[in-house]
């Protein structure tokens, strides 16, 4: 593909400065491009079509590759400021291809050997552009939602860590046992510590008997603590379609003593956690703290997050008001 | 002969008013018909005008318009704010207004005339209450977000009772979330879509479905696509009354509703308000969806662009009311934003007319 540019003069002065760029025949997949950036938009919410989005690729793919479509879309969604929680080293590489546009489902990826880092869609990886702010897909039979929760390690490598729960209704009558609530790669301690968090607070709820299968995986290893307790509670009533969903991602730090009467307990590092968040929050973020740190938070912090689009709430107690 | 005639003028017909008050809302009534106690009545012109009418029981339509009988209420409903959030919800109860004395026309006595047919249901219009509720949950112009505080919970009621009294003119009396658990089991909606997923062929593969599936197919249409056929010539007949009855009425109480605060602001008013008098004059010398020519039919898929564009103004009508109640409620706090999401719907609704007017889609012209 090569490209040619020259430049003109418009009444006001200015430069205008024009591009034309040759495309080798592939009519099929432009119309495929722009099919699945229109379908891509039927998940969004506001439409507003004073705006006209130009997407190009420098490569023509193969007729039968279709990881690209990932990238359309999501470049499709970036250029228009509806991805503001995008991880901050761009461009990104993301590889994912949907028979499902509309629905906002990501049905898998063909590369053998991704690099690493990669955004990979499909059923193990990204299934839905929602879950990119951690909201449950509507449509699938599975419900997973994430929450996330600032993870403390020394300063520079203060990080927002995910907590992901996905839940699966049980048989009726099927006998509840200890495995219904799995988390794969933590030990034992942890996991208990995990099963007695979602219990209390499911109990909290006023779920008599176990509905569900529940599978919770944590963005990184090697957490200590337990001031992602909250995140992980908070992410559970999402994928169990029990609390309201904030537009962007739910952040959350906070603990409990007794999560069974639904009360959140301080954790420990107010200041740097409070630091990373104010850094890392985005357009619609919902920010959760225990009520106890209400009084130490940094003075604009506030201010600084509804600024960003972000609001922020200090909880003793989770659920409705 | 003669006698029988006189019997026929005497009497009333009747009015089955069973329902009104509980499960219905409104329902046409005609001419001469007695209406029940606590109910009113409302008639409605050719042209789209309307009148309360019915005092003393007695309902009295004039040549040419049609009516309805409605009973104030109060109603209840519960509403899912979140469709993937299908266990907590809003429990509403709300009626419809005395005539408010100020206004030339309630807005109720609008919503009958351009979007009722026939019976009015509580649970159809609690479906539309739903939805113009999440839409604007969904575009972040409602806040509900999850632990909510006192203050955003009744910054949340403020924005809601004026969405619904500009929207569909109801007050509400009373709204509490509430767990619509035992009612509503999300385990089994997950259940269900997951036996639904098994049945569905997956697209993603070259399998040739089995024979029995292939021949149960036509009888039953899968959930998710042939739920609701859509009709073409009905949609857009619909969507096209709407926009002709609606668009006048909005810009009224846009003019009154956003005033500008400053020479720019002013001139951002008045473009919109000609701009949206174009948009009103477009609807309502639409061409007929049928007809690309005088005397020449057009092809049925082009027909259903047309209606498609036709519902898709309707759906910028509905983001433009739901817009006028926080022009209603912001006073001169924040018009800026408010302006340029008038300036965006107004562009959405240009767009829509427009293409609705085209024969042919862009690309094949």
């Amino acid at each position: 593909m090569s490209a040619a540019v020259f430049r003109s003069l418009l009444a006001d002065g200015g430069i205008v400065t024009v591009t034309a760029t040759r495309r080798p025949g592939a009519p099929a997949l432009a119309a495929r491009m722009q099919e699945v950036a229109r379908l891509a938009r039927h998940t969004e919410a506001r439409h507003d079509s004073r705006e006209q989005v130009v997407i190009s690729m420098d490569r023509a793919p193969g007729p039968q590759e279709r990881d690209w479509e990932l990238a359309v879309v999501l470049a499709d969604r970036a250029v228009r400021g509806l991805l503001p929680h995008a991880p901050a080293p761009a461009p990104q590489l993301a590889l994912g291809w949907s028979h499902d546009w509309q629905r906002g489902r990501i049905d898998g990826h063909d590369a053998a050997t991704p690099p690493p880092g990669a955004l990979l869609g499909g059923p193990r990886h990204l299934r839905h552009l929602g879950a990119l702010t951690g909201q449950p897909d509507v449509s699938a039979a599975v419900s997973s939602a994430r929450a996330w929760f600032p993870l403390h390690s020394g300063g520079i490598n203060d990080s927002l860590c995910w907590v992901e729960v996905s839940v699966y209704p049980l048989d009726p009558g099927a006998a509840p046992d200890d495995e219904a609530i799995a988390a794969p790669g933590l030990d034992s301690a942890r996991q208990h510590a995990v099963r007695q968090a979602l219990a209390g607070a499911r109990h909290f709820d006023g779920e008599t008997a176990s509905r569900w299968r529940t599978t919770v995986r944590f963005g990184q290893d090697g957490l200590h603590g337990n001031s992602y307790e909250l995140a992980l509670v908070l992410a559970d009533r999402l994928a169990r379609g029990r609390e309201f969903r904030p537009r962007g991602r739910i952040i959350a730090s906070g603990c409990s003593n007794a999560w069974h009467a639904g009360q959140v307990d301080a954790v420990e590092g107010l200041a740097p956690k409070c630091a990373l968040i104010a850094r890392e929050a985005a357009a619609g973020d919902r920010v959760l703290l225990p009520r106890a740190w209400e009084a130490g938070l940094p003075p604009g912090l506030r201010d600084a997050l509804r600024a960003k689009g972000a609001s922020l709430a200090c909880v003793e107690r989770i659920g409705i008001i | 002969m003669m006698f029988d005639l006189f019997r026929r003028m005497a009497r009333a017909p009747a009015f089955d008013g069973a329902g009104l008050g509980t499960r219905l809302l409104a329902r046409p009534v005609v001419s001469g018909c007695t209406l029940p106690p606590g109910t009113a009545g409302v008639a409605v012109d050719r042209a789209g005008r309307t009148r309360r009418t019915g005092a003393g029981g007695r309902i009295a339509l004039l040549e040419g318009e049609s009516g309805w009988c409605f009973h104030p209420g109060p109603y209840g409903c519960d509403l899912v704010p979140f469709a993937a959030a299908p266990e907590i919800g809003l429990r509403l109860h709300f009626a419809i207004d005395s005539p408010d004395p100020r206004v030339s026309q309630q807005r109720f006595d609008l919503f009958l005339a351009s979007e009722a047919e026939g019976d009015l249901a509580l649970d159809a219009f609690a479906a539309r209450i739903e939805d113009a509720l999440q839409r604007e949950l969904a575009q972040g112009n409602l806040d509900l977000p999850p632990c909510t505080t006192l203050d955003e919970w009744n910054a949340f009621r403020a924005g809601f009772n004026q969405l619904l009294y500009t929207r569909f003119g109801v007050t509400v009396d009373d709204c509490v979330p509430v767990d619509l658990r035992p009612g509503r089991d999300f385990a089994e909606a997950l259940r269900a879509r997951a036996v639904h997923d098994a049945h569905e062929p997956c697209l993603g593969k070259e399998e040739a479905p089995a024979p029995a599936t292939l021949a149960a197919k036509p009888a039953t249409p899968s959930p998710a696509t042939g739920a609701k056929a859509f009709d073409p010539a009905a949609e857009d007949a619909r969507a096209l009354r709407r926009l002709f009855l609606e668009l006048p009425c909005l810009m009224c109480r846009v003019r009154q509703a956003a005033l500008p605060s400053g020479q720019d602001q002013f001139r951002q008013q008045q473009s919109l308000l000609q701009r949206l008098d174009l948009v009103s004059l477009a609807a309502a010398t639409m061409p007929a969806l049928g007809l690309a020519a005088p005397g020449q039919p057009l092809g049925a898929d082009q027909q259903l662009r047309r209606a498609r564009h036709s519902v898709a103004a309707v759906g910028a009508l509905d983001e433009a009311w739901a817009l006028l109640a926080r022009f209603e409620l912001a006073g001169d706090r924040g018009l800026d934003v408010l302006f340029d999401d008038a300036d965006r719907i107004v562009a959405n609704l240009e767009h829509a007319t427009g293409e609705r007017k085209r024969v042919l889609a862009r690309e094949e012209a």
